[in-house]
């Protein structure tokens, strides 16, 4: 058998897996977001160079989607709360963070689920139409992950699998949650502020 | 508990050549890295035999498109060349790459598993129903690229076919973060991120290239299927225009992004040449820039007709200055890395004999990678005029079977690891030496026929006698590709079940962390904890101490 035995063993090292492989996802799940808002910009601005009207006057409001973003700026605050509470051995802290940062999410379902409606917007009515649905559908579908991430997180938390010494998974789903509202903030801005 | 965290098997260390596959049962529970990888290998060389034989078909179809009717019209035939372009890269390329790094890499950084084992293993399954599903709905013709108007029972089979590529590519992203954070986060003490081997490295750039662009093909896909279904019809519902859903994704193998699914080619290169010379590669960190390099120009996402208005006032794509800044640099990353292994060759004990297959492998990868690259310059120059030629599919080809050709001379090298035991000598010579002589005999016959105004759409035949004649030319050559790709699907398959002789723990010298366990590798890896690694050849070291302590 031929091993390694010149030199001293190697310590055992505790990796990061979970908060790495969770970059790399976030990573692949911001560039398909970015993927999908870079063709709404991209007909977008073959309509205006058309000469197409894109929204019509008042059918996209910067009202109620800013109150999406103030919600998820404030879960921002929360999940990193759950972060340094896990950080500090505090588990009562970290599960309230936990618990509100659900709850925030819950409070943007419900919120985006106004916003496509009042919009009155139909699917295959038109290509901006079309569009508005398809980008605020995928980031629903990213906002489904990071809402499940976090409820996982926090029935882990209840059982006291985390720790000052294994709070990995927590600061993972921090760092997805904090993605999925980087990706709300690119949609506001190019949907609801430039329209 | 995964195998992570599982003690290495001391009792398996001596255990001799033995059969490598356990059944449907191990293929389906598995969580050992060994295991997975072997499925990737089986998959990835299946569809590799299964996208050539379209390859002959379609070159039978294209010397005589007028008389030749093999797949039942211009739509069938069309759907066919789609699948055989897009399956060439995401299901037979990049699986082989992935199955090789699935077994290989984390024995490199020393590691007894890979990262998210049973994530690794949803992957490959995920892959081959995905494949599955791809292929059954362009048999029902519903492939990408429907160029006349269609019934609504093929809409749906468009739209299924979407769904299984959809599939194909989650499960590529999959095992690409496992691989990804088995490099980053599982590397043995000592193992710096510069002293990771070139394979690992070469991996963990392709990966990360991967995540970044795979996912907006993921988008583009999603926007053509809810268009589908329920949307207005431009972009890629409209079945009844242009190219169809084909238009939204076919950036994906065109420059520069194909050349992301080569990437690993590189890492072969440094790999395998300063073994089979017998020195330490030179300048480990160079290696590594040229392959970050290489990756960085092969980021191809940005550089899709549809993130362009079609307005005839507006720059096309190809035109602008950056994608032809890409194409021309391209090239210098792999000549770079190729006058590396020049290098190792010079300095090293030299080639005793026939050349093993390994060797022939990674040279002829690396040799037709280069003809790719500069076939992309080419295509880049504007004078020529070759972004609507089958020069593009030159480049295609050219750069894909660079890839085959490495990951079988890869397959090759690491077979005692692998598969428990060295694979025929004579076969994978066989093999790698008619992939690479049929990849460049295709790949270069397209090239020069767009210099004959031959198009890219296949449905266009050629307008110069010349034309017609190198398509002959590029059909012989994919008979040979065929040939050398049945003659290693045999020859791997046969290997992992019969076991086969046995075999030394590391029968070339090698430099890394994996030829120092047994083979075939416990599991857990090692027998023992890997050494603490104090540079990027930690086995040249461990031999080197031991001659100056005797």
């Amino acid at each position: 058998m031929t091993t390694t035995t010149g030199l001293p063993s190697a310590e055992v090292t505790r990796p990061r897996t979970v908060l790495v492989g969770t970059m790399f996802a976030s990573a692949a799940s911001f560039m398909a977001f970015v993927g999908v808002v870079l063709v709404y910009i991209s007909e977008r601005a073959q309509a205006r160079t058309d000469g197409v009207e894109w929204f019509a006057d008042g059918a996209v409001e910067l009202g109620p989607a800013g109150f999406v973003f103030a919600t998820l700026i404030l879960s921002i605050f929360t999940v990193q709360w759950a972060v340094q509470a896990v950080n500090a051995g505090d588990r009562t802290n970290a599960l309230v963070a936990l618990a509100l940062s659900g709850l925030f999410g819950a409070a943007v379902f419900n919120q985006l689920w106004f916003i496509m409606n009042d919009s009155g917007f139909a699917l295959s009515a038109s290509n901006s139409e079309f569009m508005f649905f398809v980008v605020l559908g995928t980031f629903v579908v990213f906002m489904i992950a990071a809402v499940g991430f976090v409820t996982l997180t926090f029935l882990r938390a209840l059982i006291g699998q985390f720790g000052p010494r294994k709070a990995d998974a927590v600061a993972a789903a921090a760092f997805y949650w904090n993605t999925v509202v980087a990706m709300y903030a690119i949609a506001w801005y190019v949907i609801f502020v430039t329209k | 508990m995964t195998m992570t965290e599982s003690p290495p098997a001391n009792d398996t260390a001596s255990a001799g050549p033995a059969p490598v596959v356990a059944g449907l049962y191990d293929a389906l529970t598995t969580t050992d890295h060994k295991s997975i990888g072997r499925l990737w290998l089986r998959a990835g060389m299946v569809l590799l035999v299964g996208a050539v034989v379209l390859g002959v078909l379609l070159g039978f179809e294209r010397v005589d498109s007028e008389s030749t009717d093999l797949f039942g019209g211009d739509n069938a035939f069309f759907q066919v060349w789609a699948l055989y372009r897009l399956g060439l890269a995401l299901l037979v390329a990049a699986p082989l790459f992935i199955g090789i790094a699935t077994v290989v890499v984390p024995m490199q950084v020393g590691s007894t598993n890979i990262a998210f084992p049973r994530a690794a293993h949803a992957a490959v399954w995920a892959f081959i129903i995905g494949a599955g599903i791809t292929i059954a709905a362009v048999l029902a013709n519903g492939g990408w690229g429907a160029v006349d108007r269609v019934s609504n029972q093929e809409r749906e089979a468009i739209a299924l076919s979407i769904v299984g590529l959809a599939m194909v590519v989650l499960s590529l992203l999959l095992a690409s973060i496992c691989i990804a954070t088995t490099v980053v986060s599982m590397r043995v003490k000592g193992m710096t991120l510069l002293r990771v081997p070139l394979f690992a490295w070469s991996m963990l750039v392709a990966t990360s290239v991967w995540l970044l662009t795979l996912p907006v093909l993921l988008a583009n896909m999603l926007v053509a299927y809810v268009d589908i279904h329920n949307g207005p019809g431009g972009f890629g519902g409209d079945l009844s225009g242009d190219l169809g859903a084909y238009a939204q994704i076919a950036w994906v193998v065109e420059q520069p992004q194909v050349y992301a699914f080569a990437i690993p080619v590189l890492g072969v290169l440094g790999s395998i040449v300063p073994v089979a010379a017998g020195v330490r590669a030179a300048r480990h960190g160079l290696s590594m820039g040229l392959i970050g390099a290489f990756g960085l120009l092969s980021v191809g996402a940005w550089a899709q007709p549809f993130f362009q208005p079609t307005n005839d006032a507006v720059v096309r794509y190809d035109e602008k200055f950056v994608f032809i800044a890409f194409g021309l640099a391209a090239i210098l990353p792999v000549l770079g890395a190729l006058g590396g292994a020049a290098d190792s060759l010079v300095r090293g004990r030299g080639v005793q004999g026939v050349p093993p297959a390994h060797l022939l492998g990674a040279l002829g990868g690396g040799l037709l990678l280069l003809a790719g690259t500069a076939a992309g310059v080419a295509r880049v120059i504007e004078p020529f005029e070759l972004g609507d030629r089958v020069t593009v599919a030159g480049v295609m080809n050219l750069v894909l079977f660079a890839a085959v050709a490495s990951a079988i001379g890869a397959i090759w090298f690491w077979s005692p690891k692998v598969c428990g035991h060295e694979l025929s000598p004579v076969a994978g010579r066989g093999a790698v030496m008619l992939v690479v002589l049929g990849g460049l005999v295709v790949g270069a016959s397209q090239v020069i026929n767009g210099f004959f105004e031959t198009t890219n759409n296949p449905l266009v035949a050629p307008t110069e006698d010349a034309g017609d004649a190198l398509n002959v030319v590029a059909l012989v050559g994919m008979i040979v590709i065929a040939l050398g790709a049945v003659g290693a699907l045999a020859t791997l398959l046969n290997a992992m079940r019969t076991g086969g002789a046995g075999t030394a723990d590391d029968p070339w010298g090698g430099q890394t962390l994996e030829w120092s366990t047994v083979t075939p590798p416990p599991p857990g890896n090692f027998a023992e904890a890997p050494a603490l690694v104090t540079s990027e050849a930690p086995l040249l070291d461990v031999s080197s101490d031991e001659g100056e302590e005797s």
